[in-house]
């Protein structure tokens, strides 16, 4: 195999490539890398939905006993971890993809086989933690996975294996991505497109890169240093030793804490696209927009401790971490306020991609106002670790980021396949979203002011929790049949939706004025950009939202010319980052099926061998 | 100072009416964080308050003003285009001017609870030691040498100190009526709450992080007594054993398989002596601190073998048995991975909060705990069963488990 893989590649052999499955795993086009995140993040959606619904059921009554205790422990801890990396995260990279070298008008990101290898990392790192299902050992040990429960000592199973490993793996494609996207947007930007004329998705994309490669490292640290605990006898968390718990929970939350902005700023900056596409309007305070995204960035770095409050830091610790988290209230109001702004005096279209966006904006102010509630440490004490903690994070991850998400997919999915999706099938998804939604997450604020503990497989009768569990549940399995409602015109729009044209919303930025879906060269000549809006005239768009493309659901996409054709030359498609993928997890495989070593040495053989081979084709063919 | 002050005042003046319909709220919640009994339980409450009304005042303005727009400005056939604003510099000062104006008003006294409720406890306090294990709470009065599990006992009126420490994982002990929870982390190095109940009753209590297998079923009971009550309790948990398993005469009969005697008389005696005056009393417990946790599918054990118990053959299994490397029982073992039993038989639930301690729980617990409680580090210990540890026939283990229910 490895020398199949070392054999220099032939120019003419990019043919077979063109189409089929072989044009997908070989595809170094970042559109098509940007479809296989979104169709691989909605799966561990549906996913880690299912996990909920099975959270969901049992607790629906006191005493559950639906699922046993340690599969309940599985659940929660896989459900989080596949929302936050295999599911949001991904989604976002998805719209990273399809959208920044759209946006800053360039041919491709700028290491198009690295931005392939992201992908492919991405879904092994996914897979291989979820394969531990089906030997019954999900991780168990939570999404945050605190030491010293994660360590060989509580937890001797391979359960956490499978969980240090794939964050891991996980970790590598982020981090990947995350310089590839920065480079991109420093350096591929367009004539003309200087950076205050950025459209505020592609601000919010580069301000989550520079979260990602600051962040990322420290987890991979502690990630590291468990690895090493677990497999090779180090100490660093091993209490035995004498190794302090804490040192985890600073690392993790030095990370964690800034992920969360990695999960809601690229959801804000679709919402600021699609608000005044919708409003007629452009964005209200667009520099202020843009600062406060840096600012929110940067003091989410200084918050970190606030997941902490009890564990003991002291009180001018306490007081500290309370006060920097009370600050990072003020930018994200003022985005709160400019989208009020964007909205007001407009004239206001509630098409389904705006639906969504105005979702964000009421829900999210409900998980703002939750959070800022926690930020006052002797309060935070009555709520830390309970089912009101679920709520706020819920209307955060769920009423932000995942209305964004939703908002961007309606909104770019004409972009992304040249098709609408269905407007009647769109609305009957939002409103049964944002019902199911809130009948879900709100009662779970009253059940932890009354005293219910996160993280339980059950309670007591006699409690006063019942009811508000039982609304709950009934919630999410409204979110579940809305979700079906979504994956059916989702996945029948590819083929049937009606033809969408250039720019169906008459939306002002640049990447509406090519053709939908773009060719893979994408501008057939490179725009010059002379404002932020280039798409709208001087005056402002037409009035009135353009009514919604009904038609062509029978009529095939338009054609273009080929790169050839046209003389422009793109990166030839290239199978060696998935190689190059495939050695590194087996060289993991290896690793948690009783360590063996020959297995590890061939993955790290194949991986390397793979990289020497990247590295020696040529990105372009040779002419 | 004064100003600042009698601003305070007034705030939580402001905020009475709240704390009396939160505390009309409780009715059905007994776990409710709202109208704690203690005074540190209501300055984390006052600020709970605080927030509740700002974060309630702005979440009215900010949806009003969102539901407005949208009502307002949605489209109309025959619009023009919009004006195209490109922001307003005074409004954005503005709004975040305001924002920055209400954290403070949260942030002065935030911090200032945060030094206040973190000050050293007062001198003279009731000390506790609380240790967490995975999934049970172990109590120790240093002030009076008692040591006890799952079930604590405070005097109303005096501050009880707790020095907090975990024997494996991290927990979090919250008992969400009396105070905020604090997280037990370390093994040498404690952390400290304190808090003074201020009202009789029994409350329950919770481990609040995350701890493995059984963290849903790491719970204990408060029960908040008079100074004479809690001074009663003390002397009782002080003294030995109820039943003096060296005083028990042995019972010749007990090693022959399957020979069932009819209770000896002391036994009898003993069970019938139920009139324990320094527990809480059993038929007083309010609902919420009585588990209704369900039997396993697969467990039952035979009414008619726990009605042949014998307590004096049970002590002398005991000594015998497993049982003495784990646990305690004052004069009789030493042991000390498992709850010190050496009054058991006071305590209203077993298995941290889980079921209810009579001889139907507990000869199941004995004979199968982790078929009872999922992920407890006790073996089970009857005859034949995966992993056991003893090999005790069912009488075995219900004489085991009325010596047990007799050590009042």
């Amino acid at each position: 195999m490895a020398t199949t893989v070392a054999a220099p590649s032939v120019t003419g052999k990019a043919h077979k490539y063109e189409s089929g499955i072989w044009s997908w795993l070989a595809t170094t086009d970042h559109k098509r890398i940007g479809q296989l995140y979104m169709y691989t993040a909605i799966a561990w959606f549906v996913i880690g939905g299912i996990e909920a619904l099975f959270i969901r059921s049992q607790l629906y009554g006191p005493n559950g006993r639906l699922v046993s205790a340690d599969t309940y422990n599985q659940l929660f801890t896989m459900h989080g971890t596949t929302m936050i990396f295999m599911a949001i995260m991904p989604l976002s990279a998805a719209f990273f993809n399809l959208l920044i070298p759209l946006q800053i008008g360039a041919r491709d990101v700028a290491f198009p086989r690295l931005n392939a290898f992201s992908y492919w990392v991405f879904l092994a790192g996914s897979v291989f933690m979820n394969v531990s299902w089906l030997i019954h050992a999900a991780p168990d040990g939570g999404w945050f996975a605190y030491a010293p429960l994660n360590t060989r000592q509580f937890n001797p199973g391979v359960n956490m294996d499978f969980w240090v490993i794939g964050l891991q793996i996980l970790g590598l494609s982020s981090l990947a991505a995350g310089f590839n996207f920065v480079t991109t947007i420093i350096n591929m930007r367009a004539p003309g497109m200087h950076f205050m004329r950025m459209p505020v998705f592609t601000w919010a994309a580069f301000v989550t890169q520079f979260l990602i490669i600051l962040a990322f490292p420290i987890i991979t640290v502690a990630v590291t240093f468990l690895l090493f605990d677990r497999f090779f006898g180090t100490n660093f968390y091993e209490i035995a030793a004498g190794a302090d718990p804490l040192l985890w929970q600073h690392l993790f939350w030095l990370f964690g804490h800034p992920e969360v902005y990695i999960l809601i700023l690229p959801a804000f900056g679709l919402v600021s696209e699609v608000l005044p596409t919708f409003s007629r309007k452009p964005l209200f305070g667009y520099p202020v927009m843009v600062y406060s995204l840096i600012l929110i960035a940067f003091l989410g770095f200084g918050v970190w401790a606030h997941h902490m409050f009890a564990v003991g830091m002291g009180p001018v610790a306490d007081s500290i971490f309370s006060v920097t988290t009370m600050l990072i209230a003020i930018p994200t109001g003022v985005k709160i306020f400019n989208w009020l702004g964007t909205m007001w005096g407009g004239n206001l279209s509630f098409k389904t991609p705006m639906l969504f966006g105005i979702g964000l904006v009421g829900l999210f102010t409900i998980g703002g106002i939750s959070g800022v509630m926690h930020s006052s440490p002797p309060s935070d004490l009555m709520q830390t670790d309970s089912y009101f903690i679920v709520a706020h994070f819920h209307y955060v991850l769920f009423g932000g980021s995942m209305m964004g998400l939703f908002a961007g997919v309606y909104y770019y999915f004409p972009k992304m396949t040249g098709r609408m999706m269905s407007e009647p099938l769109g609305k009957w998804h939002f409103w049964l979203t944002f019902i199911g939604m809130n009948l879900a997450f709100f009662p779970m604020h009253f059940a932890g002011l009354n005293g219910m503990p996160r993280r339980i497989w059950s309670y007591d009768a006699n409690q006063g929790w019942d009811f508000d569990n039982h609304l709950s549940t009934y919630g999410a399995f409204i979110i579940a049949f809305a979700t079906a409602i979504f994956l059916y015109n989702f996945l029948r729009s590819r083929g049937h939706g009606a033809l969408a044209g250039n720019n169906p919303w008459d939306a002002p930025t640049i990447e509406w004025s090519m053709p939908s879906p773009p060719p893979d060269y994408n501008y057939a000549k490179i725009p010059t950009v002379t404002s932020r809006y280039p798409m709208w005239p001087q005056q402002g768009p037409t009035p009135l939202s353009p009514p919604v493309p009904t038609a062509g659901g029978d009529q095939p996409l338009p054609t273009y010319q080929t790169a050839e054709q046209l003389g422009i030359h793109m990166p030839t498609p290239t199978i060696k980052p998935l190689l190059a993928t495939m050695g590194l997890t087996l060289a993991f495989v290896g690793l948690i099926w009783h360590r063996q070593i020959p297995i590890i040495l061939l993955g790290g053989a194949i991986f390397i061998v793979s990289l020497y081979a990247w590295v020696l084709t040529p990105l372009e063919p040779e002419h | 100072m004064t100003g600042f002050h009698r601003a305070r005042r007034t705030v939580y003046a402001a905020l009475t009416p709240v704390f009396v319909l939160g505390l009309a709220a409780c009715a059905g919640f007994p776990d409710t964080i709202f109208g704690a009994h203690s005074e540190i339980g209501r300055t984390e409450d006052r600020l709970t308050y605080l927030l509740l009304i700002l974060g309630g005042l702005v979440f009215v303005l900010v949806e009003g003003a969102l539901i407005w727009a949208l009502i307002k400005f949605r489209s109309k056939p025959n619009a023009t285009t919009p004006k195209q604003t490109h922001g307003n510099t005074t409004l954005e000062i503005t709004w975040t001017l305001i924002p920055a104006v209400i954290l403070a008003v949260i942030a002065v006294p935030s911090v200032r609870t945060i030094f206040e409720t973190q000050a050293a406890a007062a001198a003279g306090s009731l000390q506790v030691d609380v240790i967490g294990h995975q999934w049970w709470w172990e109590f120790r009065y240093p002030q009076y040498k008692i040591t006890t599990a799952n079930e604590l006992y405070l005097p109303v009126g005096r501050t009880a100190s707790f020095t907090l420490r975990t024997d494996d994982v991290i927990h979090s002990f919250w008992i969400p009526q009396l105070a905020g929870k604090r997280d037990v982390v370390h093994k040498e190095r404690p952390n400290y709450l304190w808090f003074t109940p201020d009202s009789a009753g029994a409350w329950n209590g919770f481990c609040a992080e995350y701890c493995g297998t059984s963290h849903s079923n790491m719970r204990f009971r408060v029960f908040t007594v008079s100074p004479e009550q809690f001074a009663a309790w003390v002397k009782h948990q002080q003294t030995g054993p109820a039943f003096p398993a060296t005083a028990a005469t042995p019972q010749p009969d007990t090693s022959k398989k399957g020979a069932t005697p009819a209770p000896s008389p002391a036994a009898t005696a003993t069970l019938a002596s139920d009139t324990n005056t320094a527990t809480y009393p059993r038929d007083q417990l309010p609902t919420w601190t009585v588990p209704a946790t369900p039997l396993p599918a697969d467990e039952h054990f035979d009414e008619s073998t726990i009605a042949k118990a014998d307590p004096a053959r049970g002590a002398q299994i005991f000594k015998t048995a497993a049982c003495i490397g784990c646990h305690t029982i004052q004069g009789v073992s030493p042991g000390i991975i498992g709850p010190n039993l050496t009054h058991v038989g006071s305590r209203t639930t077993i298995g941290a909060g889980l079921y209810p301690n009579d001889m139907k729980h507990l000869t199941m617990w004995i004979k199968d705990a982790r078929l009872m409680k999922p992920g407890s580090i006790m073996p089970p210990m009857g005859k034949g069963l995966p992993e056991a540890m003893g090999a005790f026939d069912d009488q075995q283990i219900a004489d085991l488990a009325a010596y047990l229910s007799s050590l009042k």
